[in-house]
């Protein structure tokens, strides 16, 4: 009785089995490394495309900024401002002003200026 | 044939070849041979070429101040089709976006896709709406990026600096001329998008970044604009004019460093403006310059040595009868030397001037300052003028031509033939634009000035220049264009105005003058015409009228570009003349 079963006992060898194992397993794990890379990289688009609008944002916002400064200190609005008196200003008078020596302008390609004096003859 | 085992599986065998042969030739077939056709479907479907807008360029002054950007705004559109309640939107976007309920209604009970509700609204706007849909959960409702061009300075340049349409392109001014330049070019990228229309940017597929266009430096110095727009205001309340015009141009380079126009219009509001409040009629209007012209006469006559400075002139007493038609001076003057015909501005000796020299040599002269043709300035609408040719002219043409009738300029041409004689007789082609350059500073074209010919010998400059000189004294014409502490050069025009049906109106005059200052060295020419000018019948002359705004504008240039003044011109100065320019500076 007892021969008869060890007959039909089927032996499982350990080497294959955890061959077998190990593959399931490295299968497995490449799979789903594949899909949580796969999610990875969708959520990075998100995050890329969030970060982008928020970039587009702040540009916008920078513009609006710089449109407003420019109205600002436009020479128009200041003038403006002035006129309201919300600005002073006191013209310089003629004997505040110190005069300098002009440097001489070395325009390109320029044409020279012309002394106007009396023609001699 | 045994239906035995062996043939039945053969048989079921055979039909799986032929099921699975038949499915491998149709996955063939989709795959490879429809693949481009599908797939284009597919592409449809999913993938869309999504354009990113360039930056319009901006507009700076010679000072780099900005004269014309972008500012964002936003465009709301809807989905009629998608709208989940109509009612609470209709009331939302009305209120919100100050639009008529019952337009806005009509608009989205359509089937319609695309409606576009409102252009142009400001972003903090399109934001306080776009959270009021959210938090209503109401659909239907979209936003596009959008950018509107805003002029800081509203009024002023506003005729040099022109507009853009709403497509943005530029229509008219520098906006127009240099639109190629400004625009820059739209880029684009491919995008897949999911159900819900999100991007997956995973699958983002081609791109190409746009290319910002490019900053336009003007050679206006917004500082000299400033002067003369507020002369210009000044002169309109005073005189009431139909039309003015004021150039400052530097003679040396042709620069324009100021130009001014009225009636004008706020860029800003251009929907608002009229077409002839629109006009640049420094470019686009035709004038009869009067004697202003006479400076061409005369220089023709000294460059063509018929007669020297000092040479003297019979000038009739008064009235010269030629051609059968008398020609009037606008006093009796005997003999006057060249000089003095300009300083005196006598029609009888400008007409001798040029009479000498015949028709052929004048109108060969009229045409080397320029006049008849475009200046090339980078402006669109200019006109070329009107000179017609020698034949066509009548018996007493050569007579009134030098005195600035039966021709036609433009004020920019004026101002370019001034420079001429200001800077040794070279003419050349005013600029408006100094530089262009990229958004990062590099520069990718710097204009340098164009000399076209040189039209007059400099000695011959030189003579005309000082012959100017005295029209602004005590014998001139222009004695109140003076400035205290410089020395200046120009000349006055006083013309008669040519009425719709031709003939001259009666009482109604084109006032102009023309100079250059300081006169030895000159740093800027101004232009100033009054077109119909109120003024008294006895004081409606150039020397009168635009002399002292000429006077006013070169006084207050001058010291903006912090010229020296002459110590003896300024002690020559009557105390009283210094105490009213003082006066009226403040």
């Amino acid at each position: 009785m007892t021969r008869a079963r060890r007959k039909s006992w089927n032996s499982v060898g350990a080497a294959s089995l955890a061959r077998w194992i190990v593959l399931t397993a490295f299968l497995a794990l490449t799979g789903l490394s594949y899909v949580y890379l796969t999610l990875q990289l969708y959520h990075l688009g998100d995050r890329k495309k969030a970060l982008e609008t928020e970039v587009a944002n702040l540009r916008m916002q920078n513009e609006v900024a710089s449109a407003q400064i420019a109205a600002l200190t436009s020479r128009s609005a200041l003038q403006h401002r002035l006129k309201e008196g919300y600005l002073k200003m006191i013209p310089i008078a003629e004997h505040s002003i110190v005069r300098l020596t002009m440097p001489a302008r070395n325009q390109e390609d320029a044409v020279q200026p012309v002394s106007i004096q009396r023609v001699v003859k | 044939m045994k239906w035995n085992s062996r043939t039945r599986c053969a048989i079921v065998s055979f039909g799986f070849v032929l099921l699975f042969s038949a499915f491998s030739f149709r996955l063939i077939y989709l795959q490879m041979i429809k693949h481009d056709e599908y797939a284009g479907l597919a592409a449809e479907k999913h993938v869309i070429k999504q354009p990113i807008f360039a930056e319009r360029g901006t507009i700076l002054d010679a000072n780099k101040e900005v004269l014309a950007h972008n500012v964002p705004v936003e465009t709301v559109v809807a989905d009629a089709t998608r709208l989940t309640d109509v009612e609470a939107t209709v009331d939302l976007v009305t209120r919100e976006l100050e639009l008529p309920r019952t337009e806005i209604s009509e608009k989205l009970q359509t089937d319609r896709r695309y409606i576009v509700l409102k252009r142009e609204v400001p972003k903090a706007n399109a934001d306080s709406l776009r959270e009021k849909l959210r938090a209503q959960n109401l659909r239907g409702i979209y936003f596009e990026q959008d950018a509107t061009r805003i002029y800081p300075n509203g009024v002023m340049l506003c005729h040099v600096i022109g507009f853009t349409d709403f497509e943005h392109r530029g229509i008219q001014g520098v906006e127009g001329s240099m639109d190629e330049y400004l625009r820059g070019q739209d880029g684009y990228r491919y995008i897949e998008h999911n159900r819900a229309g999100q991007e997956i940017v995973l699958y983002r597929g081609q791109e190409r970044a746009p290319r910002n266009g490019f900053q336009v430096h003007l050679t206006v110095d917004l500082n000299l604009q400033n002067i003369v727009e507020n002369e210009l205001d000044v002169a309109m309340r005073e005189y009431s004019p139909k039309k003015a015009t004021i150039i400052l141009m530097r003679p040396q380079t042709g620069e324009i460093l100021a130009m001014a126009n009225r009636p004008a219009f706020d860029l800003n509001q251009r929907s608002e403006a009229k077409p002839e409040q629109m006009k640049n009629r420094a470019i686009s209007d035709l004038m009869e310059p009067g004697s202003t012209f006479k400076i061409v006469s005369a220089a023709a006559a000294l460059n063509e040595h018929k007669f020297g400075l000092d040479s003297y002139i019979f000038c009739e007493n008064g009235v010269w009868n030629y051609g059968g038609t008398p020609l009037h001076d606008h006093a009796a003057f005997r003999d006057l030397s060249v000089k003095d015909i300009l300083v005196k501005s006598s029609n009888i000796g400008a007409a001798k001037l040029a009479v000498s020299l015949g028709d052929q040599k004048f109108y060969e002269y009229i045409r080397r300052f320029g006049f008849g043709e475009r200046t090339g300035v980078e402006l669109p609408g200019e006109i070329p003028g009107l000179i017609r040719s020698p034949n066509s002219w009548s018996k007493i043409s050569i007579t009134h031509i030098p005195m600035g009738h039966e021709i036609g300029v433009t004020p920019l041409q004026m101002a370019t033939a001034m420079c001429a004689i200001a800077n040794g007789g070279k003419l050349l082609t005013p600029r408006i634009v100094k530089s262009i350059t990229a958004g990062d500073g590099k520069t990718i074209s710097s204009l340098s000035p164009i000399g076209l010919r040189q039209v007059i010998s400099p000695h011959t400059a030189r003579q005309i220049g000082e012959a100017l000189r005295g029209v602004v004294s005590d014998r001139g014409t222009a004695a109140a264009a003076a400035v205290p502490g410089f020395a200046i050069a120009g000349k006055t025009g006083t013309a008669q105005k040519v009425g719709p049906n031709g003939g001259y109106e009666k009482g109604k005059e084109v006032v102009s003058f023309c100079g250059y200052l300081p006169a030895d060295n000159p740093q800027f020419v101004g232009f100033v015409v009054l077109d119909d000018a109120q003024a008294k019948p006895e004081q409606n002359y150039g020397g009168l009228v635009a002399g002292p705004i000429f006077s006013r504008i070169a006084e207050k240039a001058a010291r903006y570009l912090d010229l020296e003044p002459h110590e003896e011109i300024r002690k020559a100065i009557p105390v009283e003349r210094v105490a009213l320019t003082n006066s009226s500076r403040h």
